[in-house]
């Protein structure tokens, strides 16, 4: 009996005038993705050549001050490490064109004293440290929106609700809700033969356009994808069908609640402009308020005092505790310029780093208050499956400072196998002279996490468990007529 | 007459009864309520800003004591009626160093040091989030109400057999189309207005936002243009209306187009734009620009070493030891000048200083400096039109990108509105224009006070320069009718689909088929 209503329904759904527009919608979007993402621009090839390339002249600068010498590696730093774009951006875009793509451990910043003052004259590199990019800005809100799967799979939600709005009451209207009653079958069984029936037919057009979508990458060889990838894709579809399942259960629900069909659209669609657009923004525009931080110029002025005050102990004229220049049979004057450099290490990294935390702070703020949506709840666990937005780069930034503590420990290790080193970090004249080998140092590694997913999936499941409860409970008291 | 006036009435009674009248009147209050709160907010935090960075530059100001330190800094003014359409208010820079000899171009992100900056930003990250106001709001809500209240005008009455029962009264079809429109519209104009008021109240509730009549007739306009924009869509519900056997098609259709102009269209078009023909100048494409104005900076020097040369200071050919260009009056009074300089894409300075400056005779040198220091400022600006190159490429894309999205009605509404508030892309340019036109400013005031060829040029040994009748950077927003006459293109379109649609829905009407 259910597959009779499930067969019903199905038939009933294709020809209807809202399948049709679907069925061409869809192939049309999924195309269009995969031809944007894929070719446009020099698509995702061009952005992972400039990836390799930009991580090549980093690894060459490496390789240059390695063979230099340990105290120059030590000083210079690991360079520019990028972060590897990922080949299913197509899935899900995660605002990428704000986020950066790097982190910079290099040193560029010479200064030097030509003597006076009783000071001895003196040219130095002021050494690394980790720093952030700002994220960069573009054009105006709407823009923030891509076409990427994530999209597509909001226009399926609306789609489900014009395909379950009138699931009930219209049945309820033409007559035909109590004939079906009258059969043998429980009430439970009508509606998960309903659910399944909205469920294939939503699914079909959608699975048609994913094929299509992934025979224009894969013919084309725009985008190159891996055996991981792939069942990071079929994850993908299997969130794409629990969002549509969890509108289907709420169209349902809203369609055994109203005796017009009309009145349970109109519910729908305002239910559905809300939790896609409205409240996850404004939300994520309010947590600003909600958890101030510092503004960015305020730390870079805090940053600027105390460096200035730093400067101020150790290098003023009065100051006469760095009138020597270092060098390697004075440890005395040499450590009391590691001191200083130290001193400037500490500072700048301290600052940089708590302001990013802040920062990734009131974004994770934002991201949990916003999960009461089941779209966002998708879109975060489409990103995180995709290790595209915040949360990759959040991850990789966890990362970038382990191996900025491994290189430095590096450093210190080898130059112990120096006798001949002061072994003062990180003063040049302090530190080993031999060159080193370039395949010993330590190589940034970026491990993929999807942790981030777990959650979304989770309250996504919890979402459908919880529409499936009220539409159960709400058909179990509706009236037949 | 008396027709027409019972149909609407009876439009608009039987609109108003509905559950969807009430639903859609309360979510779209709410969320109007919730949007403007959220951007007062927003308003707030930067109207702060702003009045923090305006004091810091005015102390700032009280530093400069020789001609060569001026460097004012221009600031753009949140704009109140962003809580309206925020668009380019929380884009873009808003705090530009004006110099005489530096050129202002857009690179936010390409260095810490290009002219243009943003301040007073806490999170860059949260801009992940879509920025929702009023403008978005109405956009996707009202149109979507506007669809619901249209869709059964006409197929609705012919299910319901009562079109028939119209039609056999002694009225023409034209009457039942013109009071259809105008009773949806009835029943409409309460919640575009009440949403508004709503909006407005909320706005002036907080003490930062302080509304001048300008404002508020720029409030009024938006208000029309939205009621255009709400009967954009009223319209093709009525033509779909009439175009379809059933009202459920109706209703279906109309949601689609919905749904593709509001959100997918624009969406597909800006950002296709975006992927072929990049929008954003990225470090890369800034490379072979910034060699290009190095080379200027290079031809500067030339020129300059060359006029030293023909003064006849031949070992002060390049400059590098201006001292030979002053004579002492003895031997033991010659001191040291002391010579700075620094170059990079984006400027090149000089800085001097002289010691016992009131015995030596500095004509030459001042002489000098007399032609450098203009010469630098022209060199300048064609510096400054090799930077802005990306950005302008840029901006003819973002533009082409415009284009095509206006092709959604959705959007022209969006373009129309960010016009009449002043928060558009054209608006920003205008200020980074405005700050070139304080530069310009700034240099007669220095060319009328003689101040490169005047010791105060590097010099506070007779007191601190008198700045008081400095210019100041003043950037005022458009008036009413220089935003209308630039938002007339967009109002016209929306206007053109509103002939177009109802003519469509009239000629349709009048050969409806009753059958």
């Amino acid at each position: 009996m259910i597959w009779h209503i499930v067969k019903k329904e199905i038939y009933h759904n294709l020809t209807t005038l809202r399948f049709a527009l679907m069925i061409l919608l869809l192939p049309l979007l999924m195309i269009a993705n995969a031809l944007i993402y894929g070719l446009a621009g020099g698509g995702w090839m061009a952005e992972n050549n400039t990836h390799h390339q930009l991580a090549a002249r980093s690894f060459n600068e490496l390789k240059a001050s390695a063979a230099q010498s340990l105290a120059e590696l030590a000083l210079v730093g690991p360079g520019r490490i990028s972060k590897r774009p990922s080949p299913l951006i197509f899935c899900a875009d995660g605002a990428d064109e704000v986020i950066p793509k790097f982190v910079m451990m290099k040193s560029d910043i010479h200064s030097s004293r030509s003597g006076g003052n009783d000071a001895e004259p003196y040219a130095w590199r002021f050494p690394w440290t980790l720093e952030y990019p700002l994220p960069s800005e573009s054009g105006n809100s709407m823009q923030r929106i891509k076409l990427d799967w994530v999209f597509i799979g909001i226009l399926m939600s609306f789609f489900t609700i014009l395909f379950t709005f009138d699931a009930i009451a219209g049945e309820r209207a033409r007559g035909t809700l109590s004939l079906i009653m009258s059969n043998q079958i429980s009430r439970g069984q009508v509606l998960l033969a309903k659910y399944l029936g909205a469920f294939i037919t939503l699914m079909v057009p959608l699975a048609i356009g994913i094929l299509m979508n992934l025979l224009v990458i894969l013919l084309s060889g725009s985008i190159p994808l891996a055996g991981g990838e792939w069942l990071r894709i079929l994850g993908m579809v299997g969130l794409l069908a629990l969002l549509v399942s969890s509108f289907i259960f709420l169209g349902l629900f809203f369609s055994s609640r109203v005796s017009n069909a009309i009145t349970g659209l109109v519910w729908l669609l305002l239910t559905w402009v809300c939790l896609a657009f409205a409240f996850p923004s404004l939300l994520g525009t309010f947590v600003g308020n909600l958890n101030p931080i510092p503004s960015v110029d305020e730390v870079s002025l805090r940053k600027e005092a105390q460096l200035a005050q730093i400067e101020e102990e150790f290098r003023e004229p009065h100051s006469t505790r760095l009138k020597k220049a270092p060098s390697a049979e004075d440890p005395e004057t040499t450590r009391r310029w590691a001191t200083y450099f130290l001193a400037r290490i500490e500072t700048q990294t301290q600052l940089a780093d708590a302001q990013i935390d802040w920062q990734f702070r009131q974004v994770q703020l934002a991201r949990d208050l916003t999960q009461f949506s089941p779209i966002a709840c998708f879109q975060y666990a489409m990103e995180g499956l995709a290790n595209t937005g915040v949360v990759s780069y959040m991850n990789f930034v966890k990362h970038a400072r382990r191996y900025r503590q491994t290189f430095t420990d590096f450093i210190k290790t080898e130059d112990r196998t120096d006798s001949a080193s002061l072994h003062i970090y990180p003063v040049k004249e302090g530190l080993s002279q031999k060159p080193v080998d370039v395949a010993a140092v330590p190589q940034f590694q970026e491990a993929l996490s999807h942790e981030s997913v777990l959650l979304p999936v989770g309250l996504l499941i919890l979402f459908n468990a919880l529409f499936f409860i009220i539409a159960q409970i709400s058909f179990l008291k509706s009236e037949v007529k | 007459m008396q027709m027409l006036w019972l149909i609407i009435r009876r439009e608009v009674v039987s609109n108003v009864l509905t559950s969807r009248f009430i639903i859609g009147f309360l979510v779209c209050l709410l969320a109007t309520g919730v949007a403007v709160l959220v951007q007062v907010n927003d308003y707030e935090k930067r109207l702060t800003a702003y009045h923090t960075a305006v004091r810091e530059s005015q102390d700032e100001a009280r530093t400069w004591d020789v001609y060569s330190k001026i460097n004012p800094k221009a600031h753009r003014k949140p704009n109140p009626l962003g809580i309206f359409h925020a668009g380019m208010e929380t884009f873009g820079g808003n705090t530009v160093s004006v110099e005489p000899a530096r050129p202002i171009w857009s690179g936010l992100h390409i260095s810490f040091f290009a002219p243009i900056q943003k301040m007073g930003t806490d999170n860059p990250f949260l801009s992940i989030f879509l920025s929702v106001d009023v403008t978005f709001i109405f956009k996707i809500v009202l149109s979507a109400l506007a669809i619901l209240f249209a869709y059964n005008a006409i197929s609705g009455e012919r299910e319901d057999g009562t079109l028939k029962l119209v039609l056999s009264n002694a009225v023409p079809r034209d009457t039942i189309v013109l009071g259809k429109y105008l009773g949806g519209m009835f029943s409409l104009l309460p919640i575009v207005g009440v949403s508004l008021l709503f909006a407005l109240l909320f706005a002036y509730a907080s003490p930062a936002t302080a509304f001048d009549g300008k404002d508020l007739a720029h409030i009024g306009l938006i208000f029309a243009i939205s009621l255009v924009y709400v009967s954009t869509w009223y319209l093709l519900g009525l033509l779909f209306s009439v175009w379809t056997k059933e009202a459920a098609t109706t209703l279906i259709l109309s949601m689609f187009v919905w749904v593709i102009v509001t959100t997918v269209h624009s969406n597909v078009a800006t950002f296709a734009v975006e992927r072929l023909l990049p929008s954003q100048p990225t470090a890369e494409s800034f490379r072979p620009i910034f060699q290009e104005a190095l080379q200027i900076w290079d031809a500067f020097r030339k020129e300059r070493n060359a006029y030293v040369k023909q003064r006849g200071r031949e070992q002060a050919a390049d400059w590098e030891n201006p001292q030979d260009a002053i004579s002492w009056p003895s031997k033991e009074l010659a001191s040291e000048i002391s010579h700075g300089s620094g170059t990079a894409p984006w400027y090149s300075k000089e800085t001097y200083g002289v010691n016992n400056i009131e015995h030596a005779d500095l004509s030459i040198f001042l002489e000098i400096l007399g032609y450098q220091e203009p010469l630098r400022i022209r060199y300048a600006d064609k510096v400054e039109e090799v930077l802005n190159r990306p950005s302008r490429a840029a901006a003819k894309n973002a533009q082409l990108a415009a284009d095509i999205s206006r092709l959604s009605f959705a959007d022209v509404y969006s373009f129309a509105v960010g016009t009449l508030a002043g928060t558009d892309r054209q608006s920003y340019t205008d200020f980074l224009s405005a700050t070139r036109t304080y530069k310009r400013q700034l240099v007669d005031y220095l060319a009328d006070k003689e101040a490169f060829s005047s010791p105060t040029w590097f010099s506070s040994d007779r007191g601190a320069v008198v700045l008081t009748d400095m210019p100041v950077f003043r950037h005022r927003r458009l008036s009413l009718s220089e935003s209308l006459s630039r938002a007339a293109g967009d109002i016209l379109i929306l206007v053109a689909w509103n002939i177009i649609l109802f003519m469509a829905a009239y000629v349709s009407f009048l050969r409806y088929d009753l059958g």
